[in-house]
């Protein structure tokens, strides 16, 4: 009898407790566990950063990368409404050189930011090359200016002079005068061309299709004599290309296929140098080569030839 | 109070003579303290060599509980080739495991240990200059200019790995976590780097070749001065002149020679270590194998292919004596230890594979012949001066190339680059090559989507500042005072 009594009350106390539950929302009882509750204030906020680098091949081409600290949003302002929010954004700047204002705004998952703007600066680093021509003041004898003929022509250069520019190379007054290359009728060329005929060669590198100046010196004898229809002269080139043979080089010459060909008929005088700069714009290979001859029937000289770029 | 006078004499008596500080700090008579050390000449001596030691660090099978003892320059190769394109780790099992793909922790072991051991070596040359008085007079200026080098090697290799770092240049008291724990600005370490460097220079000679000398500290300035902030190239073209002039170095004929031949006319500045001796001995000749283990890894600084494929375009007589190329990886073959025979198929690496005697070489010859040319380069992308060209064409020539026909009109960045990487791969420079160059972002995120390293980003091209040490530092306004690095 009691065991049933029992029975009948734990069903009760059963009953009442399923229907307890029912009232009793959760929420009300959970509520202390919300997670602000005691949760810290976040005192590590983000602080913006970025570098950037130019690509190898297109300096207009930046690769940004975000240094921000505590950060995980990305908001990049490039300018003219260009956007991103990618972290390490690649941009080119289309308008080439110049200096752009580059924002950089982070946020954390409080959407607390920070932003930093930087001057970022588009260049072209590219630098031409300035070749450096051996022996280009004359003070040595023309091993450095020679090459083979395979017509039998003289290989040497010049002859080596006593009577040459007084300035040196770095432009200077030497006080004296300093040594040069000389030519006179014997070695002179073109229509006087003979196995004896000189022509100093030299081949130098220098920055593919970038604008150059050949300088150099030169002076003429003014003895009376018979000259060539045209005047006694000396000739400067700029040859397309590097050669083996002479003969080659000469041919490219006399059909006026050099990148820049210069007459100078300047007549005054041994050691009264008249100082030239011709321009020229090297070829697409940067392979040119420096070609010098003369046509006369008196002495004539040449010293401190150089080439160098525009910058 | 009969006694009062007694009391009275006594306590005059105590007031008379004074206590010394050394009354209430005494020296101790049982155990050696730095104050009672430092004695004579010799002593000196013994401080300046300790801070060697510090570099050379424990052979991780002398001591392979990590937390007792630093590895020294052993665990370097896992910082600097791993983290270039030349090399990487045979599995990828453990944190060695993580430098070749970009995944270095803030608590990365090895990591720790190089800082470590890096400022172990500024810690030891800051307390000897303490005590540089106590040496004869005449050597005063030599061993502190000794230990200035020693000081600004580990700096240079610290801030080109860390960034900013914390400039510690005295000896530090307990409690002063300012100055061990405030990172500084880049350009202010080099600056400290460049004064130690210099006055190394002014001080040192050419008499040894396992420490300091002046044509290491030359050297080491040279590639200072083509790395910090603002180049001086001019700087170091003279300082390159200067060792070339000084024609107390030359180039091995025989490529193996260098690495075989140990202090030879090549090496001017090299970390020694003993065949056979636990205490004197390396770890990373058996690490680097591999195919047939000698280490106690999987094998580290396994070759990759496209500096195989630059070895077989540049490399000359180079690549026989540089790697070995096993059925299924190549391996380094430049620090094989004493008795390995590859003559034999397989081959053997003799007895002592695990106590290598094979020197690490800090700065050699060939080195500084390229960094000549890269002086004259002056940051250009190209040069035609004849002295450049003359001083990469020693190091072509010596790898068998010709002097005339493989003569190049005109030297290009990208060819002294490759020239560095074959002529110094597993040596440690690629990876700072890269960087002084300022192209190692271009390359290297080439390198990593190649071999789909996808961790790899421009802020991995800073390790993390060790974990431990920014958890050491003082919480200034709820943050530590030592910061870490972005991206970390």
């Amino acid at each position: 009898m009691k065991r049933s009594i029992l029975k009948q009350n734990l069903l009760k106390f059963i009953f009442i407790g399923l229907a307890f539950g029912t009232f009793v929302s959760c929420s009300e009882y959970f509520e202390f566990e919300l997670p602000e509750a005691n949760s810290k204030v976040d005192t590590v906020l983000p602080s913006a950063a970025f570098s950037y680098i130019p690509d190898a091949d297109d300096y207009r081409k930046i690769k940004f990368s975000d240094l921000s600290t505590e950060s995980t949003k990305y908001l990049w302002d490039f300018g003219g409404g260009a956007t991103s929010t990618d972290r390490d954004p690649i941009f080119t700047f289309v308008n080439g050189e110049g200096t752009y204002p580059v924002s950089l705004t982070v946020s954390d998952d409080n959407n607390v930011s920070d932003t930093v703007i930087i001057e970022v600066v588009v260049e072209d680093l590219f630098v031409p090359i300035t070749p450096v021509i051996i022996n280009g003041d004359m003070e040595n004898s023309s091993n450095d200016w020679r090459i083979d003929f395979s017509n039998g022509w003289d290989r040497n250069g010049f002859e080596s002079s006593s009577d040459g520019s007084w300035l040196k190379y770095d432009g200077t007054d030497n006080g004296s005068k300093t040594r040069g290359a000389k030519w006179n009728r014997n070695r002179s060329a073109a229509e006087w061309a003979n196995p004896n005929t000189r022509h100093a060669y030299q081949s130098i590198v220098v920055s593919p299709n970038w604008e150059y100046t050949l300088e150099f010196e030169y002076a003429i004898k003014d003895d009376i004599a018979t000259d060539p229809i045209g005047g006694r002269r000396i000739v400067a080139e700029i040859l397309d290309g590097h050669f083996t043979d002479g003969a080659d080089a000469y041919a490219q010459s006399a059909v006026g296929g050099a990148l820049v060909t210069y007459l100078g008929t300047e007549v005054k005088g041994q050691t009264t140098f008249t100082k030239v700069e011709v321009k020229f714009t090297s070829n697409a290979s940067g392979e040119v080569a420096i070609w010098l001859w003369a046509v006369t029937p008196v002495d004539c000289y040449i010293d401190n030839v150089k080439v160098y770029p525009e910058l | 109070m009969k006694h009062i006078k007694y009391l009275i004499i006594m306590l005059t008596a105590c007031s008379i003579s004074s206590c010394s500080d050394e009354f209430l700090n005494p020296l101790p008579d049982s155990v050696i303290v730095e104050d009672t050390f430092f004695k004579t000449d010799a002593d000196v001596l013994t401080g300046i060599i300790g801070i060697y030691d510090a570099l050379q660090g424990v052979n991780s099978n002398t001591e392979s509980n990590i937390t007792r003892s630093n590895r020294g320059v052993q665990f370097e190769h896992l910082l600097t080739e791993h983290r270039s394109d030349n090399t990487r780790n045979q599995t990828l099992e453990g944190s060695k495991a993580d430098f070749h793909r970009y995944l270095v922790n803030p608590d990365n072991v090895e990591s720790e240990d190089y800082y470590q051991s890096m400022y172990s070596v500024i810690f030891r040359a800051n307390n000897i200059l303490d005590f540089i008085e106590v040496a004869n007079e005449e050597n005063q200026a030599k061993y502190a200019g000794e230990a200035k080098f020693l000081r600004a090697y580990a700096y240079f290799n610290l801030v080109r790995l860390f960034g900013d770092i914390p400039l510690v240049t005295t000896v530090i008291n307990p409690g002063d976590d300012e100055s061990l724990y405030t990172r500084v600005a880049v350009v202010q370490i080099y600056e400290q780097i460049v004064g130690d460097l210099q006055e190394a220079v002014n001080t040192l000679d050419n008499a040894y070749k396992s420490r300091a000398s002046k044509a290491a500290a030359q050297g080491l300035l040279a590639k200072v001065y083509l790395t910090q902030p603002t180049r001086n190239y001019t700087g170091a073209a003279q300082l390159c002149q200067d060792i070339i002039s000084s024609a107390a170095f030359d180039l091995e004929n025989n490529f193996r020679d260098v690495f075989y031949s140990e202090l030879n006319d090549e090496i001017i500045f090299a970390i020694q270590y003993q065949t056979g001796n636990a205490l004197e001995s390396q770890s990373f000749s058996a690490e680097f194998t591999s195919t047939i283990r000698q280490g106690s890894d999987d094998g580290q600084n396994i070759v990759n292919d496209n500096l195989i494929a630059d070895f077989n375009i540049y490399g000359g007589n180079r690549t026989s004596e540089s790697y070995y190329e096993f059925p299924t990886r190549s391996e380094v073959i430049k620090f094989l230890p004493d008795g390995s025979n590859f003559s034999v198929t397989p081959p053997t690496y003799g007895d002592n594979a695990r106590n290598a005697g094979n020197d690490y070489i800090a700065l050699r010859y060939a080195d500084v012949l390229l960094m000549h040319a890269e002086a004259i380069l002056a940051g250009g992308t190209e040069t035609t001066n004849s002295a450049a060209i003359d001083s990469y064409m020693k190091v072509r020539v010596r790898a068998g190339f010709d002097a005339l026909a493989d003569r190049p009109s005109i030297l290009t960045r990208d060819l002294l680059l490759v020239e560095r990487r074959v002529e110094l791969a597993f040596e440690n420079q690629r990876f700072y090559d890269l960087l002084r160059f300022g192209v190692a972002d271009a390359i290297l995120s080439a390198h990593a989507a190649d071999l789909g390293y996808l961790d790899y980003n421009t802020r991995k091209l800073l390790l993390p500042i060790p974990a431990r040490e920014i958890n050491l530092s003082p919480l200034v306004n709820g943050q530590r005072l030592l910061t870490q690095n972005p991206g970390y």
